[in-house]
Formats: structure tokens, C-alpha cells, sequence
């Protein structure tokens, strides 16, 4: 699967890299990058967790 | 098409609105979604139903937002009443200063605020905590990030209840206050940059609008939403924190001893009592949502509260528990129109939390009274007959 970011929606809320820390981080302008887009395994679970909690719904799993 | 079930309860009955969570109860357990022919509206209870409808612009409007044909009228052209596409470079204006990123800087004084105000309640040993602090300290927050004083910052917490009060239906308290919602309006309506303290973020969107960067006009809409959104909604929570902390004495000991615990500890605040008692929308279409039909222009109204207390979600979810960390709770709402000034509630919550846990051994608290509101659910007077500093 692959994690797609819907950048003008993301406003750096930070709960995905919270849930998620190893596969995004908000940089220092507090903008997000996706550093490991492409998920399998427990990968695939942290990044569920990370869309779950995007309070403005701007991150989902898509079909790689 | 199977149409929902009906129930005979008044969403806005006073004794509901003062505690909403037995009817919530009912509610939730008999469907998730009940039709309430009293209110004219369909209720939403379910916490999955209610992350699908507010993840789904398309299908649930936000054009009726509110739960009044004058109110939803005044609110045409912001972003709290559009849809995407419109939508989405109104709330970037709007949310473009309460970003966490833009916040940032924000954190170290809204801490020393805090610490400050604590420090004199916990000193005097026995204090009214809703005008001392759950309204005090947010009022000096949004007044300093806005850049007013005087008349403005006076009028503020009656100005601030009565814009919450008004997106309810068209009862006796929406009715008394139009007038004063009106005031906030017409200040809005009529400021300008210079009124407001230079360097403050209200002075910055005025200079933005003549910069061209935003809209004409948009300013003192964008200041009025502020206004609007953060004030009540804020002081809601803040009184709750105080009193939850009062009758878990166990809860707040565990936030003492682990400091890591208090954004966790806010979040618990926020899901247990909810701040936000209910926020409309509309369906666009014919739309089935758990197995029954909901007509093409229904009025929604989504119990936020009523899905944080939902056992499918949350384990033992009547519970005030600050190790559970339910970060993804529905008080700030969800999706493209979620709580755009989450970021500086949580610095506010968060700064009391850590005040409290670090200068506070236990509170003793009596007369917690509430007065039922037509969309927020807040504490109106709370004693805290003894406070034993740490």
C-alpha cells in the first residue's frame, strides 16, 4: 500500500508522526514528509494508525 | 428504503442539555441514526457513523450547519458553512495563523500564563474557578493573539457565549441571543488593523488583507470565527479539567507522577465531557447510513459526545481514565472542517493540565453548577472550597 498525503489539507497537526514515527516526520517549517511511502507488513498497521488519527483527514492508504 | 427510528426525546430539552449522556445512551443504543421529530432532525450517535459523515463533505453539507435559518444565512461565505471546493481556500485563510507550525512560539508564554494564575489560586486556597480561571485564562490568551482591550476584551466571554448560543434552534435562548451575537458582528464588522496591538496575529490578518494576500473583507470575518469558535468552546474545557481533577483526586496523582501524561490527560478531558453538544449538516442525497435511509435535504445532527461514549469504540467508555490516550476522540469534530484552532486549544489545555499537576496536591471541590446551552456544555460556577499546594 501506499501512503498518500493530501498536502493543502495538511495543516503539521503532528498526530500521524506520533502513531507513525519511523515512515513520516514533520520537518522544521513543520511541513510533513512522507519518508517510507510504500507500506507492507507491520509497517502497514503503523500507517493505518497514522491516517486514523490525521484530525483534518488528509492522509489515506491507497493501492500501491 | 427502510426509513430510521424515531424517538420522542427533545435534544435541546434543558435537563438533556445539562447532562446529555442518559439520553445519549439511549439514543446510541437504539440506532445510529434516530430521526427526533420534535427537533425536526436526524441524530447521528454512533462514533464510526459519526467519522464517515463528517469524512464526507459531499454527501452531509455543512451548509446548514447550524440549526436556524437567520443563523445558517449569517454564516454563507465562511468556511465553517462551505463545502469543497470553496471550502478549502477559506479554512486555509482561516487556519493559516492557529497552524501548529505558527504556533509555535506561542507554547513558552502560554505556559508561563498558566504556571502564573495557578500559582495566585493555588495561594489564596480556595477560589471560584470558572471566572478565575476556566474564563480568565482563555480570555487573556485570545484577547493578547487578537490585540485588543478595553471594551472589546469586556464584552468578550457574553459576546463569545451568546455566537455559540445562536447555531442552536430557533428557542428562547438563540432569540436572546441574536442581539448580542450582533455586537460581536458589528465590532467585526467595522475594526480595523490599527484598533488591534501591532505584532499580534489579528494585526497580522488586516495587514495580509491589504497586502492582497487574502481577500478584501475576509479580515474581520477571519477575526470573528476566532471570536466565535474559541472562547466558550475553550473555557468549557478548562472548567472541566478542574473539576474532573476534583472528583478523580487518583487521576490527577497519576498526571503528578508521570508528567508525559498530560496530553493524554486533555484529550480524557475532551472525550469524557464533551465541550461541543451538537453541529449540523445536511444530506445531499438519498444516503443510507447503518441500514436505514436518510433523505435527500435532512437536517444531521452529529452527538459529538454521544460517539465519545460509544463501548464500540472506547473500552469502558463511561470511565475517566487519563492513561487511555484516545487521540482520536471527536471533540474537535473530524475531516476537512475539523477544529481548525485545535492546535491552540491544546497549547491552553495542555498549559493548565501541566500547571495544575505540578502546583496542585488535591482540590476539594463543591457546587458545580451548570445552565443548560444550546451547543456548548460548560460549567457556569465551580467552587473549589480547599486546594493544597504541592
Amino acid at each position: 500500500m501506499r501512503i498518500e498525503l493530501d498536502r493543502p489539507r495538511c495543516e503539521g497537526h503532528g498526530l500521524c508522526e506520533e502513531a507513525a514515527p519511523t515512515l513520516m516526520h514533520l520537518d522544521d517549517d513543520g511541513e510533513l514528509l512522507i519518508d517510507v511511502p510504500e507500506v507492507d507488513g507491520a509497517d502497514l498497521d503503523a500507517a493505518k494508525a497514522a491516517v486514523r488519527v490525521c484530525p483534518v483527514a488528509a492522509l489515506r492508504l491507497e493501492a500501491a | 428504503m427502510t426509513a430510521p427510528t424515531e424517538s420522542a426525546i427533545d435534544i435541546w430539552d434543558d435537563d438533556i442539555l445539562v447532562d446529555p449522556y442518559p439520553a445519549y445512551a439511549a439514543l446510541r443504543e437504539q440506532a445510529g441514526v434516530v430521526h427526533l421529530p420534535k427537533n425536526d432532525l436526524y441524530v447521528v450517535t454512533r462514533y464510526d457513523i459519526i467519522r464517515d459523515v463528517l469524512g464526507d463533505p459531499s454527501t452531509f453539507s455543512s451548509t446548514t450547519l447550524g440549526f436556524n435559518p437567520m443563523v445558517n444565512e449569517a454564516l454563507q461565505g465562511t468556511s465553517l458553512a462551505s463545502d469543497p471546493p470553496v471550502h478549502t481556500q477559506l479554512r486555509a485563510t482561516l487556519s493559516e495563523n492557529l497552524t501548529p507550525r505558527a504556533l509555535r512560539g506561542l507554547k513558552v508564554t502560554i505556559d508561563e500564563k498558566a504556571d502564573k494564575l495557578v500559582a495566585e489560586l493555588v495561594a489564596s486556597g480556595s477560589f471560584e474557578a470558572i471566572d478565575s480561571l476556566a474564563r480568565a485564562f482563555p480570555l487573556e490568551i485570545v484577547a493578547e493573539l487578537i490585540g485588543f482591550s478595553g471594551h472589546v476584551k469586556d464584552n468578550m466571554l457574553r459576546w463569545g457565549q451568546a455566537a455559540m448560543q445562536v447555531i442552536g434552534p430557533l428557542n428562547q435562548r438563540t432569540q436572546e441571543s441574536f442581539p448580542i451575537a450582533g455586537e460581536l458582528y458589528g465590532w467585526c464588522s467595522s475594526v480595523t488593523g490599527d484598533d488591534l496591538t501591532p505584532g499580534s496575529i489579528g494585526r497580522g490578518i488586516f495587514d495580509a488583507e491589504s497586502r492582497g494576500d487574502i481577500p478584501e473583507g475576509s479580515a474581520g470575518h477571519i477575526i470573528h470565527q476566532y471570536l466565535g469558535a474559541g472562547v466558550d468552546t475553550t473555557i468549557a474545557s478548562i472548567g472541566n479539567i478542574v473539576a474532573l481533577f476534583g472528583r478523580h483526586p487518583e487521576q490527577l496523582q497519576l498526571v503528578r507522577e508521570n508528567p508525559e501524561l498530560v496530553p493524554a490527560a486533555f484529550a480524557e478531558v475532551l472525550r469524557y465531557w464533551t465541550p461541543l453538544h451538537i453541529w449540523g449538516r445536511t444530506a445531499t442525497r438519498d444516503v443510507e447510513i447503518d441500514g436505514v435511509t436518510v433523505p435527500a435535504g435532512a437536517q444531521l445532527g452529529v452527538l459529538l459526545g454521544a460517539g465519545n461514549r460509544d463501548a464500540r469504540h472506547y473500552e469502558n467508555p463511561d470511565v475517566f481514565d487519563v492513561t487511555r490516550n484516545p487521540v482520536d476522540h471527536l471533540s474537535f469534530g473530524y475531516g476537512p472542517h475539523g477544529c481548525a484552532g485545535q492546535g491552540l486549544a491544546k497549547l491552553e489545555g495542555h498549559a493548565i493540565v501541566g500547571a495544575l499537576a505540578r502546583q496542585v496536591q488535591s482540590i476539594t471541590i463543591t457546587d458545580e453548577a451548570r445552565v443548560a446551552s444550546n451547543m456548548t456544555r460548560s460549567i457556569d460556577k465551580l467552587h473549589v472550597a480547599k486546594v493544597v499546594a504541592a
